[in-house]
């Protein structure tokens, strides 16, 4: 057994390094992609996925029409038609338009043109594909810069980080705009060496503005790096005991010493957003105005966060640590701990890999600015870790590097303490990566499968899990996925052929719910029954979808129902998700028990 | 390695340490047995409220989960997930206790308050008045995101409306709860509401309740028998629009 290890370990350590890197690229790209694909199918369609998808197949349609020369395609009449209109959110126009596009057309091609999966679901695969790519590339990045073994582990991590998975499963932007961010930041990475680059710096950065505003601090990130870069080269160019005046001067002489076509590319990425948004081909600055203040002037909505519920700021500064210490797998942030304390060693000690274009500094800036903003008692909390998501490849990369290290230095101990033979090092390094590393993703991978489909209702296990996130009064969760879990039981109350509807009062899954049995999760019959009271008072079957400011909808339906008590209660490991209301007629009907999960 | 064997050991037994639906049928089995009309039914965390109704629901009349306060009830039965307690049984001890795999079932007796009046439940005798909108009703709303059967006046901006109980039966205390209801108000207009409560004429009580405020209570020494009592809620402030002001009181002996 052990000459087989060894053989394969030699095996692998003498394939070509490129070889091996696309190989491992290609197998990140699979898994990642098919795993996710795979799963989207227990997730219950978000709130906002039923605009996403539906204005995805109206751009799609619209470029599709552009490039078949279709007429009056570009009349301004069309593109507002398509992606504007008068109204804050017409045409979905508070949002740039790559995903929804991108959408769209894996929609057309896998669910109506090929008819190979549902349209929910070809719409999803696009965003698989996306975290797949951004799974993929910090691979690159990580083997590039460090070593194959920190690129491995921290794609692994990245894949297995229990919020990212769910949000990579939706038609939403929140996955994409991760993969987005980490192409601009390795794209400018490239360009530091190489002027060609800012081109595709230019290309990228753009199109990371039209997947979502959060790029919007790209040029934060590395408009502190670059400025870092110059003042080291600044440091170099001016004479020896020069004076910080000086030292400045030439700072700013190194501003076309170390790579100005990135400053021309960040400039002109504006152009490439205006390029891909037709939107933006008229009224240009007003509309870029619309965009951005309607996210500046966002509607705060109800929030849990340590058993208060936030809907107006000031909010705690703290938001941004707090969730991501109960969210994110202990591992990833022990990991990322160790990972920078080794940055930091090593920038003192002057052994900082690839030194000349800082590529610790540039991840480590990459979280601190996506994160920052939070720190800011006006910045809004309630899409949780989903608004700082760019920040934790960076957590992820730093794991990687601890573990790497970590292995180097035990396989290092047992070769010095004669456990092993010296001619064996290289094996028992590789064997020594391979367990830690395979015990740390394998703990990612554990959080990530407890997780699952109700992703945004777990926490870590330093949380307690969900029951732990309950009682830490954290936010249970939001966009109504969860209803996803009771079509079963509801479906059992659908009117025979022939009989009057039993409308269902379906709460935050409303946008979705009629959406259900087109895909064949819930039978006919079963119609949303409205908003709010109207609502309730017209349905048979109440759903409440829990979060703390919904409790109102509990009350609303008793009042209206004559009672307290649901039929069946959907719980993730013993916390309560969904409460399914019957009417008096109904509840004879009833049957099933709330399974635990 | 020791902190990835702690999470994958804790994380495997997350699923596992939940209460099974066995735990709670017979935690509820042995309520519904010895349960009595007139006891309360508390569940703690929170959190587990809806599977505790799920189960008990049908031994919860609303007027008992929509509950001013707790006093009113001789005996609680409490079901709780591991050493959880509810705010009602702090301080008591309980006369019996049983376990149900991590479901604690608890029995408390104490001597319960005496309700001379309800106020919410008089509100057909009541005069209303003053400067509303819409008109003043008993409704079963959210206050501080908890059920409150109360009486609700929605106030004008910057305007007070009374409502007027002439003859109520006084014991030696007054005790009663206000708070603005129904979250969405209260994100959209951040102005407080009030609530004065004279008795024959004389201020007895003043509370703001604020938009984070909850529930709030108040309290005051009275003389047994017959009184005018007035609650007056005003909306404080020009921009106070919607000022969902729900309040309830007891008169107790």
């Amino acid at each position: 057994m052990t000459d087989r290890l060894r053989q394969l370990a030699a095996w692998f350590r003498a394939l070509d390094r490129t070889v091996r890197r696309r190989v491992t690229a290609l197998v990140l790209a699979l898994v990642s992609a098919s795993s996710i694909f795979a799963t989207q199918h227990d997730v219950g369609i978000a709130r906002d996925e039923m605009v996403y998808i539906g204005y995805g197949k109206s751009y799609a349609r619209w470029w599709i029409d552009l490039v078949t020369f279709e007429d009056g395609v570009t009349s301004k009449k069309r593109i507002t038609d398509t992606f504007g209109g008068d109204a804050p959110t017409a045409g979905n126009r508070e949002h740039p338009p790559l995903m929804k596009t991108l959408l769209g057309l894996s929609r057309i091609l896998l669910a109506d043109k090929l008819e190979l999966t549902d349209p929910v679901s070809a719409s999803r695969a696009a965003t698989a594909l996306m975290y797949a790519a951004a799974v993929v590339m910090l691979f690159l990045f990580g083997t590039h810069v460090w070593s194959y073994g920190v690129g491995l582990l921290a794609a692994l991590l990245l894949l297995f980080l229990p919020r990212g998975y769910f949000h990579a499963q939706l038609a939403t932007f929140d996955a994409p705009v991760v993969t987005m961010w980490l192409a601009t930041l390795f794209a400018y990475y490239k360009a530091l060496g190489s002027k060609r680059w800012s081109i595709g710096l230019c290309i990228v950065f753009g199109l990371a503005l039209a997947t979502k505003h959060n790029a919007l601090m790209l040029p934060g990130v590395i408009g502190v790096h670059y400025a870092y870069l110059c003042w080291r080269k600044g440091g170099q160019l001016a004479a020896d005991g020069a004076g910080l005046g000086a030292r400045l001067g030439w700072t700013v002489r190194a501003i076309v010493h170390v790579q100005p076509w990135v400053i021309v590319a960040l400039a002109l990425g504006p152009l490439v957003l205006i390029a891909v948004w037709p939107w933006l081909w008229f009224d240009t600055v007003s509309h870029i105005r619309d965009w951005i203040g309607f996210h500046l002037d966002h509607v705060h909505y109800n929030f849990e966060y340590l058993g208060e519920n936030f809907n107006h700021p000031p909010f705690p500064w703290h938001v941004v640590f707090v969730t991501t210490l109960l969210t994110v797998p202990v591992v990833t942030l022990v990991g990322a701990v160790m990972g920078s304390v080794s940055l930091v060693k090593r920038a003192i000690e002057g052994t900082s890999v690839q030194a000349d274009r800082a590529p610790g500094l540039l991840m480590v800036l990459s979280a601190a600015v996506s994160m920052g903003v939070f720190l800011l008692p006006s910045t809004p909390i309630f899409g949780a870790e989903k608004h700082w998501a760019p920040a934790i490849p960076t957590l992820c990369l730093l794991t990687g590097i601890a573990v790497v290290q970590a292995s180097t230095r035990c396989s290092d101990l047992l070769t010095q303490m004669r456990w092993a033979p010296p001619s064996s090092a290289s094996f028992i390094r590789m064997g020594v990566a391979a367990a830690l590393g395979g015990m740390v993703v394998t703990a990612s991978l554990g959080e990530t499968v407890t997780a699952h489909p109700h992703g945004l209702s777990h926490y870590n296990a330093l949380a307690g899990g969900a029951p732990g996130g309950a009682d830490l009064g954290m936010n249970r969760q939001f966009w109504g996925t969860s209803a996803r879990g009771v079509l079963d039981f509801v479906g059992q109350f659908a009117p025979a052929k022939g009989e009057e509807p039993v409308p269902v009062y379906s709460h935050d899954a409303q946008p979705a719910w009629n959406k259900y049995p087109k895909l064949g999760l819930l039978p006919p019959g079963l119609p949303d029954a409205g908003r709010e009271t109207a609502g309730i008072a017209k349905s048979h079957i109440a759903l409440v979808i829990h979060e703390r400011h919904f409790n109102r909808h509990d009350y609303l339906i008793w009042d209206r129902y004559g009672t307290v008590q649901p039929s069946f209660v959907l719980t993730h490991h013993g916390v309560p998700l969904v409460s399914v209301y019957l009417r008096e007629n109904l509840r004879g009907k009833a049957e099933a028990e709330s399974p635990s999960e | 390695m020791a902190v990835a064997l702690w999470e994958m050991i804790v994380t495997a037994g997350i699923a596992a340490l939940a209460p099974t639906a066995e735990d709670w049928r017979a935690a509820a089995q042995t309520v519904r047995e010895q349960h009595r009309p007139g006891e309360l039914i508390v569940f703690a965390p929170d959190w587990i409220d809806p599977l505790g109704r799920q189960h008990l629901g049908d031994r919860m009349p609303i007027e008992m989960v929509a509950r001013m306060d707790a006093a009113r009830f001789g005996v609680i039965w409490e079901i709780a997930k591991d050493d959880a307690r509810s705010p009602e049984t702090a301080g008591l001890e309980p006369v019996h206790t049983e376990e149900h795999g991590p479901l604690t079932l608890r029995r408390y007796e104490r001597e319960p308050a005496e309700v001379v009046t309800d106020f919410t439940r008089h509100f057909g005798k009541a005069d209303v008045s003053g400067q509303q909108v819409g008109r003043a009703r008993v409704v079963l709303t959210e206050v501080g995101f908890e059920p409150h059967r109360c009486i609700q006046v929605v106030p004008r901006p910057d305007q007070s409306a009374q409502v007027r109980f002439t003859a109520a039966e006084l014991g030696s205390e007054l005790v009663g709860y206000v708070g603005l209801a129904d979250v969405f108000t209260r994100r959209d207009v951040r102005d407080p509401g009030r609530l004065t409560v004279t008795i024959d004429g004389k201020q007895v009580a003043e509370v703001t309740a604020g938009v984070d405020d909850g529930w709030v209570r108040f309290a005051a020494a009275t003389e047994p028998g017959p009184a005018e009592v007035e609650f007056t809620a005003t909306a404080v402030g020009a921009n106070a629009r919607d000022r969902r002001v729900c309040f309830a009181a007891e008169a107790r002996r």
